[in-house]
């Protein structure tokens, strides 16, 4: 109640008639009748009931709502959400069990090393029936760069189907294989291709609709969203405060619609004290914007995803591949090589790879 | 734009045009609090104008990948390749050469290049069922003057690089009036050649495909090696540029680049994209990479005798990466009737990478 006006969604006149009156906190207004209140402020009385009608929505919403949560309700509700897994369970346990739904997270990398390959994974995981440990839900894919090739997708899904009937024990299990097939894991990823930073500005807008008309959907994907905003701009300054709104409109997404956003990002040369290395783009602020942060790179001729930032688990750093079926463990397939190998995972599991060693300044 | 067609309360539409607002683009690229500031609006009502233009500019409904793949829905063709006029290279790109996107070609000087561009020139004139797209191709150059002699060469030896093909259609196409070349010495001819002339081409219908050999001799002789920013800025307009195009006709577009020397000492901002016994990257660094669909190389396997006996030195064409492909390669060779893969005797190679 004691919320001060000026931060209430009001047309910026109103508000300032309304503190030029002497009206400096919700508690101020909200016992008023509307036509009292234009009187006093001197404005319509239109614009007063709307006054009206936002400050008291409000405080009945801090009484009724968000506040009595727990951190044990919080957890609780946070756990009922579940996670994507992504078929390499090395990453899933980096992760606690796959992507988070009701999460932002961000996937960086080099071009090739498998950015798009793990979206698609994710977009065909989200769809394992609930009775194989998945969620059964629907996929929104946003592609801006137009690397979503549908014959990658009917590779990874038909993978998907064969490792699933090979699991299925029960009937359930059985019946829920009939609806889990290619034709419908394609007939549930509804795929938006934006082709500048307008039309993915216009999609976000129009997203909180379609995300309450298909209550299925669990995952949305942005792949990417550096290539739109990363050309067209002059002014840097209006694309930080762009892409900081946006970042804003997933993370509500994220939250109201409960489904996990996934946005992948290029990696750009930064050079810092005559050295150069590899960060992911769009600038230090957007680092901010999701809440985990995986790093995708090459080491030789291994692939390693590293979890660069994350509120919940440690930072590690586990080797992954990209199959003909999708994105898979590392398989160590020859005995003498094993120990080798497996001295190399370990020795670099808990350290941050060189590439990014001091990237967050 | 008109802000009466749109479905809103008359003071929002009364208020965008008091804040001379022109059109759907101007709203959606202004941030909340600015669009607020301008139409003294409050949040409510913005968010309300926000979705009323978006549903306004967005062009096409989302569809299903279903429908993609059902070939249902205008933009199906990119289930669609271009051929190589190769089986084997083919399949190592499981159908050919994408139609949207770029797909870049990289290798040292005398790999054979230029050959792959010229081959491609001439399979995209056969018609759809043979997997061409029925139109043209122009062929931009920006290093060497175009070579003729070798084109004309290709063309009277086509029945011979594809058999499979009725002779009386190989022959009925006049392959060399279908192909515009386009010689451009400096970036400003290259940029007014792919804003203003290739778009009349694509849009005429007259072709559907865009070679440009190479990207890199501009951009490498323009700029000084401090100038690396500016350097991406031109490479990101021009990238985009070529990707719009590929985009809105549906028309592969093919870059030829050069590669650089790997350095050996260690560079963290360098990417070897798994690569460890090459010695050589392409170039242009990561600016560039990250505007690549499909990465290919093609190299000389150099002291290695001949290949298949259709003489030249055995290449190697490899798939660095792309969406849909693993990383891969086959041999090829570079004949008088045009650049062919070379079969694998069946071995343990393919699809697992590493």
């Amino acid at each position: 109640m004691q919320r001060a006006i000026s931060s209430f969604a009001l047309a910026p006149a109103v508000k300032v008639k309304l503190i030029n009156a002497g009206f400096h906190s919700a508690a101020d207004v909200c016992d008023l009748q509307p036509l009292h209140l234009s009187k006093e402020a001197g404005i319509s009385q239109e614009e007063a009931e709307e006054v009206l009608q936002a400050t008291r929505c409000e405080s009945n919403q801090g009484r009724a709502g968000v506040s009595r949560l727990t951190a044990l309700e919080l957890l609780e509700r946070e756990q009922a959400l579940g996670s994507i897994v992504t078929f390499c369970s090395a990453l899933d346990s980096a992760l606690g069990g796959g992507l988070p739904v009701g999460k932002t997270s961000e996937i960086c990398g080099v071009p090739g090393v498998g950015k798009t390959q793990l979206c698609i994974q994710l977009a065909v995981d989200v769809q394992i029936p609930v009775c194989f440990g998945g969620l059964g839900g629907q996929v929104v894919y946003i592609d801006t760069e137009g690397s979503f090739l549908v014959q990658r997708a009917v590779d990874v899904a038909r993978a998907a189907v064969e490792h699933c009937s090979l699991l299925a024990e029960d009937a359930e299990q059985q019946e829920a294989l009939k609806e889990f097939t290619v034709e419908t894991i394609l007939s549930n990823l509804f795929l938006f291709r934006c082709h500048d930073y307008v039309e993915l500005l216009a999609e976000a807008c129009l997203l909180p609709n379609f995300l309450a008309q298909h209550p299925e959907v669990r995952l949305v994907v942005i792949d990417s969203i550096a290539c739109p905003f990363r050309r067209d701009f002059e002014d840097l300054s209006h694309r930080t405060r762009l892409l900081n709104g946006l970042a804003q409109q997933l993370i509500q997404m994220a939250t109201q619609h409960s489904v996990a956003v996934v946005l992948t990002n290029q990696m750009t040369t930064k050079i810092a004290n005559c050295q150069s290395k590899l960060v992911p783009a769009l600038g230090e602020s957007w680092g901010h914007a999701a809440t985990q942060r995986i790093i995708l790179h090459w080491e030789g001729q291994r692939r390693l995803a590293s979890l660069f930032k994350s509120p919940t688990h440690r930072e590690v750093t586990v080797p992954y591949q990209i199959t003909g079926q999708g994105f898979r463990d590392v398989v160590l397939s020859y005995p003498w090589k094993t120990r080798a190998d497996f001295a190399i995972s370990s020795g670099s599991a808990c350290k941050r790879p060189r590439m990014e060693g001091g990237g967050r300044t | 734009m008109d802000w009466d067609l749109l479905d809103l309360n008359p003071r929002i539409i009364s208020a965008v045009k008091k804040a001379n607002l022109k059109s759907a683009r101007e709203v959606l690229s202004l941030t909340c609090f600015d669009l607020q500031r301008l139409t003294e609006l409050s949040q409510v009502d913005v968010q309300l104008l926000y979705t009323a233009v978006a549903t306004v500019y967005r062009k096409a409904p989302p569809i299903t990948a279903l429908q993609l793949y059902q070939r249902e829905c205008p933009v199906s063709e990119s289930w669609q390749r271009l051929t190589l006029g190769c089986p084997v290279l083919d399949s190592l790109l499981r159908g050919g050469v994408p139609l949207s996107g770029i797909t870049e070609l990289a290798g040292e000087s005398g790999a054979g290049k230029t050959q792959v561009g010229l081959q491609l020139c001439l399979t995209v004139q056969y018609p759809q069922e043979h997997r061409g797209l029925g139109s043209g191709a122009v062929y931009i150059c920006t290093e060497d003057s175009f070579p003729i002699k070798r084109l004309r060469q290709l063309i009277t030896q086509q029945s011979r690089l594809r058999p499979e093909l009725p002779a009386e259609l190989v022959h009925s196409i006049r392959f060399s009036d279908n192909i515009y070349i386009e010689h451009t010495a400096d970036l400003a001819a290259l940029q007014t050649c792919v804003t203003r002339r290739v778009p009349i081409l694509l849009s005429r219908g007259l072709v559907r495909l865009v070679v440009v050999d190479s990207v890199a001799a501009l951009f490498r002789c323009e700029f000084q090696s401090d100038e690396t920013v500016e350097r991406a800025r031109h490479l990101l307009a021009f990238a985009s540029t070529l990707q719009r195009l590929s985009h809105s006709f549906q028309a592969p577009v093919l870059c030829i680049n050069q590669v650089t020397d790997v350095v050996d000492n260690f560079d963290p901002a360098r990417c070897s994209f798994g690569l460890v016994e090459t010695r050589v990257l392409p170039a242009l660094g990561m600016a560039w990479a990250n505007q690549v669909q499909v990465r290919l190389m093609l190299r000389r396997l150099e002291g290695q005798g001949e290949a298949g006996g259709s003489g030249g030195v055995p290449r190697k064409l490899e798939v660095v990466f792309a969406p849909h492909m693993p990383q891969a390669s086959c041999l090829c060779s570079v004949g008088v009737e045009g650049v062919r893969g070379i079969p694998s005797e069946p071995q343990p190679s393919g699809l697992g990478i590493q």
